[in-house]
């Protein structure tokens, strides 16, 4: 963004030569690039009259003007655009004079058809390293819905924007292809839709539903786990998409080969198209999503304090907003900046605890994963099945958490440290080769 | 060249428009009136680029040309003229426009019209033909509460949308809500939108102007109204969407008040001469004492008690809400009683007309 708002700087200066001051400050000054999709250059204009104007009088020159300063630039057009946009730049604060209880009117920005929230773009998707990959593949389906990558798999830990990106994607398609059906829900959704119908008999119907879509796009997977009616209805609906070239679009909060009890034919079919993960935010990204978050809020954090929130607060986004969300708050009642006492305040009483996980905890986890009984991992059994899990809890412990290795032997049941040693050593050698077993490992120290 | 037209139909065609003209705006030529004279027909445009407006007017003339006079100026000379049956005469002659009735002339100073902006048209085939009368009596029974800020372009606009036969008319603030439904005589195709609250005085003003049938274009970010041949006003729409209010209108209530419109209105004004700065208004609400009294205090200026005449049902409840908002509804409504429905302290309350399903206000109270 800061790109093109720079290349417009220098393109005004030029066209300010052009046309006469009044009605430059009329009808140029207010204007900003908005986009660049492709050499064709969208200028945001605010109103109508603007537009008509500046396509009537200016357009050959401002076109050559923008061409000189960049030449892959190839078209430009005009997009209106809504007042609070063109507002976004100037600090607004004005204290709330009424004690009225607003409505709850707020939570409902939902497009009823299509189900899409039209608050989560592309433009307000921030791009980091941890996303990056996913973005791009998200913006190469948003060209050709269907053809590539189909079904796209986006899966990563909670809060790290996988809805965000997911609806992006529907929301860019319907305003690209004004003529696709696009269709958000949930897995948990689809389920009681799916039971309700089966309830109902009216199972057509529900088929019917859901084929006539040209994008199905639906969050949270997971949920499928051991649901066989589901995934069988899921299957249908997948290959009809498929041979038609209609776009699927999926999330999970993990690889479709790790989620359990899935039928092979369902995950093979995930395997198909694109599997792309959202990683761990790291510290810029966290940076740059708080100073977004601020954005719709009209209130400046000064750079210490970004980064001190940056710092505290990790990986998820949603707790990143929440906190934000409270310091604008504050800062409107108070009428004042909040400084870095305040916001340490804040973080105190909001944050969420430090996880303290016993070794318990980590075998429950582990076992839930693996699906197999809690108790197997403290028996003497020496199953395939057992064995493995209990290998990585080792593992796990050591690595992570760096128990000795007696103290781990003692924890699972009295094993001897050298047992625990060469479990220890056989997984890490392991990872190195296999790397479904590291993919697996990754994923539990995630729910960890 | 020469113009020869009728003074009234002038004077009123000017008077229509004039107002959209701006005061201040960097562009001088925007707070003057554009005349487009061509063979036998006079178009008069004005804009303060939010709104637009064309007035098209049958004339005699010798000759094309196109001229720009400042908005106030000609108001207020035409403002200062009775009303007589006449013909006027404009002339321009270097620079200068002379206007002649039979009894007063006057020379205006013409402005530069080279920069006077195209007003945009709406691209769209579709034309809804629509009575002018029922879509104002939808805007102005809302308007008033939607919100002065732009903060929320979606909350400072007019929610239109088509529900089975009836238009509904929707605006809010969030703190309170208006709702009006008007039944259309025939089935037609709209499309919802947006309209910006602030074009509503001036695209009403337009409409009421007329009796005939007047075609409705709507495209994304414009909407039009066009009389044809007469008049046509252009108005920005908000690209956005309304939120779903539906969801926040109580189902059911715990108490009920029903009383005349102008008991309850008189008792307001008369409450809130002792209201404090926020303009709080106490309703206290007890069935079993058969009671509806109005409370207000002012530490600075003393406190009032007001009892209404009124049938109470339900629990008993007491809430306070800002004066302004309940006193705002009773402009759109015409029945003579109306009911006040409550559900606690902090629910929203609904009034609504008694005998009159089409109109519902829906108003929070305040939280202390």
């Amino acid at each position: 963004m800061n790109d093109y708002s720079q290349i417009w700087q220098t393109a005004l200066i030029e066209i300010q030569s052009l046309v006469s001051p009044a009605n430059y400050s009329t009808w140029v000054k207010t204007t900003k690039i908005v986009r660049e999709e492709e050499g064709i250059v969208f200028l945001g204009v605010p109103n109508e009259f603007t537009r008509e104007w500046l396509f009537k009088k200016c357009h050959n020159s401002i076109l050559r003007i923008l061409r000189q300063l960049n030449e892959r630039v190839r078209a430009l057009e005009y997009v209106v655009m809504r007042e609070d946009e063109q507002r976004s730049d100037e600090a607004r604060k004005k204290a709330i004079s009424t004690s009225t209880i607003a409505m709850p009117l707020q939570d409902f920005y939902i497009n009823k058809e299509d189900n899409l929230n039209p608050r989560y773009t592309f433009d307000n998707f921030v791009i980091g390293p941890f996303n990056e990959l996913a973005h791009a593949a998200a913006a190469m389906v948003v060209k050709n819905p269907g053809q590539v990558y189909n079904p796209l798999f986006v899966y990563g830990g909670t809060g790290r924007g996988k809805t965000h990106l997911i609806q992006a994607v529907g929301n860019k398609i319907k305003s690209l292809f004004p003529n696709k059906k696009v269709y958000y829900l949930t897995a948990e959704r689809f389920g009681s839709d799916l039971f309700d119908a089966l309830q109902t008999s009216k199972a057509q119907q529900f088929k019917e539903k859901y084929r006539k879509y040209d994008i199905l796009i639906m969050d949270d997977v997971q949920f499928f786990s051991s649901k066989e009616k589901f995934q069988e209805e899921l299957f249908h609906i997948f290959n009809t998409f498929h041979d038609t070239a209609r776009q699927l679009v999926f999330s999970s909060d993990r690889h479709p080969n790790i989620i359990p009890d899935l039928e092979d034919r369902i995950r093979s079919r995930f395997n198909a198209g694109m599997i792309i993960d959202i990683a761990e935010l790291d510290k810029e990204s966290r940076m740059a999503i708080i100073r977004t978050k601020c954005g719709p809020h009209n209130i400046t954090l000064t750079e210490e304090i970004i980064d001190y929130l940056a710092t505290e607060i990790e990986d998820n986004i949603r707790e990143i907003e929440g906190i934000v969300n409270i310091v604008a708050h504050q800062t409107i009642h108070k009428n004042k900046d909040l400084n870095l006492n305040d916001i340490k305040n804040i973080l105190k009483n909001n944050a969420k605890p430090k996880k303290m996980l016993s070794s318990k905890e980590i075998v429950k986890t582990v076992c839930n994963f693996y699906n197999i009984d809690e108790d197997s991992i403290y028996n003497k059994t020496r199953k395939k099945e057992v064995v493995k899990p209990r290998q990585v809890i080792m593992y796990i412990l050591r690595e992570d958490f760096s128990l000795s290795f007696p103290s781990i032997g003692d924890k699972l049941g009295g094993r001897d440290h050298t047992t625990v040693i060469h479990s220890y050593e056989k997984i890490k050698e392991d990872i190195k080769s296999n790397s479904l077993l590291l993919q697996e490992i990754t994923q539990l120290r995630t729910m960890l | 060249m020469k113009l020869e037209l009728h003074f009234q139909e002038f004077k009123k065609m000017v008077m229509l428009v004039e107002r959209i003209a701006a005061k201040h705006m960097t562009l001088p030529v925007l707070s003057c009136l554009l005349f487009d004279v061509k063979k036998n027909q006079l178009t008069i445009k004005a804009t303060n680029l939010d709104v637009g407006a064309e007035v098209y007017l049958s004339a005699k003339s010798d000759g094309e040309e196109v001229f720009a006079i400042p908005a106030a100026t000609l108001s207020a000379f035409l403002g200062q003229m009775g009303d007589y049956d006449s013909f006027v005469n404009i002339e321009s002659s270097s620079g200068n426009i002379q206007i002649n009735t039979a009894k007063s002339k006057c020379t205006i100073k013409a402005v530069p019209y080279e920069d006077f902006p195209d007003i945009p048209k709406v691209s769209s085939e579709k034309k809804i033909s629509l009575p002018p009368e029922l879509i104002v009596r939808g805007l102005r029974s809302v308007w008033y509460s939607a919100s002065t800020s732009s903060v929320k372009p979606e909350f400072a606009s007019v929610y239109v949308y088509l529900k089975d036969d009836s238009l509904v008319f929707a605006a809010t603030d969030s703190f309170r809500l208006a709702e009006k439904k008007i039944r259309l005589p025939s089935r037609s195709d709209i499309p919802d939108i947006l309209i910006p609250f602030k074009n509503i005085t001036d695209i009403s003003r337009v409409l009421e102007s007329s009796q005939e049938s007047i075609e409705v274009s709507i495209s994304k970010n414009l909407i039009s109204f066009e009389i044809p041949h007469k008049v046509c006003i252009v108005s920005r729409a908000i690209d956005g969407v309304f939120p779903d209010y539906k969801q926040i209108i109580p189902k059911n209530y715990t108490t009920e008040v029903i009383a005349l419109k102008q008991d309850i209105q008189n008792s307001l004004k008369l409450s809130n001469v002792f209201s404090d700065k926020f303009n709080q208004v106490k309703f206290i609400i007890d069935p079993k004492a058969k009671l509806f009294e109005i409370q207000t205090k002012n530490s600075d200026v003393g406190e009032n008690k007001t009892s209404v005449d009124a049938a109470v049902s339900g629990e008993k409840i007491e809430v306070n809400f800002n004066y302004k908002y309940i006193a705002d509804c009773f402009q759109s409504i015409d029945s003579d009683s109306v009911s006040l429905q409550l559900s606690g302290s902090n629910k929203a309350m609904v009034i609504t007309p008694i005998g009159d399903k089409s109109f519902m206000y829906l108003v929070m109270p305040m939280n202390r």
